[in-house]
């Protein structure tokens, strides 16, 4: 489960846009504007509010919570819209996280997503773009100079979306985390839906790549292991997901592994035995939180973190 | 004893062999004062008059949970059986209620139960009257009250305590989405009217995509029969069908059901507090922390000291806390300790009270500034608390 809310977004501390409904401190914050259940008014009231703040022109960044109250289908398409005419407006923004909306507050498979490829042309100067939430989720071939860090976390992600950030041009991007989810809950992406960006000539600024909460984590860790982008990258992430002794071994004798600073597998089913084997490459290893597989009706299960 | 306090003699109902008895006990004894005389729940169900012949001036009353034990059960469920009440829940003769077997976990007529004990209360509650002087550490009646949820909720938003807000009353799976949908709260907290902690709960969402629920209650069908159960750990159910039988067989029995308000989390847990109020002040307090929607002292969930959650508020953010507890324990001026369950809202800023429970005061180890709840109590009471 997603338990809280983002405290800190690219480098600075996040803190509630309702409470005061005034940008008091405009580049030393990002502000979260959500909607609780008992808010007076809609969303897009709360946002146009921020926008006609005098300072909404100098913030660096913005984070977009629950815009539904109660209510899970309604779709993040008029924000995304209301975000795209304000270009002008949000002339300073460069980090944007679409969907912080925690497990009390939704689902994180109703969460209604919608197209934001528009964003990224609307804002040409955006660094860091984070969305939560895979439902009707798209984001096409998108051309752009400046994102450094592209995350996506679903409790699904739909291989259509992996097609659009495969085929985008991304020259300044050093960051991709994809939480690819459980087929349960739409995630249908394949090793070869990745084969473009694991052969290594995708991303030419890539330093982390994180292919997280991942139902098939024994699979993608074989192929990492020895798809060439390891060679360029510092950090490969797999946390979340189901590996077990399989996939961690896979890593374990791959010698593009051994040339990473930092391998995370936290919440994981692998084994001592195998997690040792990976520390004895001499890397750091993040093996924390190891999970005990759940034996209900006589099925073995090793469950994801985000599957819901 | 400290010299110039006076010898306070306690008459408890409750059942023997229960840890609460002995925890009170040992309690009395660090005070320096006498064992608690105990009356049983099953002799004062037999011998109404069992309080009457033992109750002397001075004395103190202490009634104790009824729970944790299976006779006591069946006894109050047999008790329920003649007393008249609204159809639709399920309902058992005395003879049958008499000759039930133990089945662990099973939630037998909780409606039934309710009756049977709200007689029990009230007796007591009359005989009283004719009792010598004497200090009652919870009142029969709000006891009572605080065994009918919605009746509860009631009395806390009269007094004005911040609490998620209720949907009404549903009968049933149907009534409740009809509700849900008139009210536009689609997520929401079902629980038994008369149930005690976590006993048929269950949280539910409902959304274009169906229907999601999380509870530790389970509907078994056997032999033609539909038994209802509480286990220790929280499942997840998304089948509709299964959702609604659970929802309809709960809903039979009596519900209480609220909003779901979403929880704060410290360190990746979700959580909720318990505070003990003690002559209306909120003093033990406990954190109750849970993989899901529920947090509960009786489920494998981590319990832990406040410390960690006082350093992410402010200290006016956890004494502003302390006094919602406070004012929800000001709506039974006659108990002098009630078990508060608080919520606090992500952001740390703003609470709910969840629950407030008659036997909310089995806090093992936990003190307030050295104090168990037991000692804390004991203290109020010798230095004069009466309600």
């Amino acid at each position: 489960m997603i338990a809280a809310h983002a405290t800190e977004f690219a480098g600075l501390p996040v803190r509630d846009f309702s409470r005061k409904r005034r940008i008091v401190d405009p580049t030393g914050t990002i502000y979260r504007l959500s909607t609780d259940y008992d808010a007076e008014d809609p969303f897009t009231d709360l946002l146009s509010r921020f926008l006609e703040d005098p300072n909404a022109g100098r913030v660096p960044g913005l984070v977009i919570g629950a815009w539904q109250g109660d209510e899970s289908d309604a779709s993040s398409e008029p924000i995304v819209e209301a975000l795209v005419a304000a270009r002008e407006t949000l002339g300073s923004l460069r980090a944007l996280f679409l969907g912080d909306i925690i497990s009390e507050e939704n689902e994180i498979s109703w969460i209604q997503q919608s197209d934001v490829t528009p964003l990224f042309e609307a804002y040409p100067n955006l660094e860091i773009f984070r969305v939560r939430g895979g439902s009707n989720l798209a984001i096409g071939t998108i051309r752009h100079e400046n994102l450094r860090s592209l995350i996506v976390e679903t409790g699904g992600l739909d291989a259509e979306v992996v097609r659009g950030i495969r085929s985008s041009d991304l020259p300044r991007l050093e960051h991709l985390e994809l939480w690819l989810g459980s087929d349960g809950y739409g995630g249908n992406v394949t090793v070869a839906d990745l084969e473009p960006i694991l052969q290594g000539d995708q991303f030419p600024a890539l330093v982390y790549l994180g292919i997280r909460n991942c139902e098939k984590a024994d699979e993608f860790a074989r192929a990492l292991a020895k798809a060439p982008i390891l060679e360029r990258l510092e950090v490969l992430d797999m946390s979340m997901g189901n590996l077990s002794d399989e996939g961690a071994l896979a890593l374990a004798e791959s010698p593009a592994v051994a040339g990473l600073d930092l391998l995370d597998i936290h919440f994981h089913y692998v084994s001592e035995e195998a997690v040792g084997k990976l520390e004895t490459l001499g890397i750091k290893v993040n093996a924390d939180d190891r999970q005990e597989p759940d034996d209900y009706g006589g099925e073995t299960s090793r469950y994801i973190a985000v599957s819901e | 004893m400290r010299p110039g306090e006076r010898l306070m003699r306690v008459v408890t109902v409750g059942n023997p062999s229960c840890v609460r008895i002995a925890a009170f006990q040992d309690a009395l004894e660090r005070a320096g004062q006498p064992t608690s005389v105990v009356i049983s729940y099953l002799d004062l169900i037999r011998e109404r008059d069992a309080l009457d012949r033992t109750m002397r001036e001075g004395d103190c009353l202490r009634i104790e949970s009824p729970g944790q034990e299976f006779e006591v059960e069946r006894q109050l469920i047999a008790l329920g059986a003649n007393v008249d009440d609204e159809p639709g829940a399920s309902r058992i003769g005395r003879d049958g209620a008499l000759r039930l077997l133990f089945d662990r976990g099973r939630i037998w007529f909780p409606r039934q139960w309710f009756l049977g004990f709200r007689e029990l209360l009230r007796d007591v509650d009359r005989r009283r009257a004719a009792w010598p002087g004497h200090v009652a550490m919870n009142s029969p009646s709000e006891i009572e009250a605080m065994f009918d949820k919605p009746r509860c909720h009631g009395l806390l938003v009269k007094r004005g305590v911040s609490c998620p807000p209720s949907l009404g009353r549903v009968r049933s799976y149907d009534e409740l989405r009809q509700r849900m949908q008139e009210t536009r709260i689609f997520r929401v907290f079902v629980k038994l009217a008369h149930g005690s902690s976590a006993s048929g709960v269950v949280a539910l969402a409902i959304g274009r995509q169906g229907v999601v629920a999380f509870t530790t209650a389970e509907v078994v069908r056997e032999a033609g029969e539909v038994r209802l159960y509480n286990s220790r750990s929280i499942r997840r159910i998304e089948d509709g069908r299964e959702v609604a039988l659970l929802v309809d067989t709960l809903a039979r029995e009596g519900v209480q059901v609220e909003r779901w308000i979403p929880k704060a989390s410290v360190d990746g847990s979700v959580f909720d507090l318990r505070v003990v109020v003690i002559g209306g002040r909120a003093r033990q307090v406990v954190v109750r922390k849970g993989p899901g929607p529920m947090t509960n002292l009786h489920l494998r969930n981590r319990r832990d000291d406040p410390s960690r959650l006082r350093a992410l508020m402010l200290e006016s953010e956890w004494d502003a806390a302390m006094s919602e507890a406070e004012r929800a324990s000001s709506a039974f001026p006659s108990s002098l300790h009630v078990g508060v369950d608080l919520l606090i809202a992500p952001g740390y800023r703003h609470w709910a009270v969840l629950e407030v429970n008659a036997f909310g005061d089995l806090l093992h180890g936990v003190s307030d500034r050295g104090l168990s709840t037991h000692d804390a109590e004991i203290a109020e009471l010798l230095g004069g608390w009466a309600a």
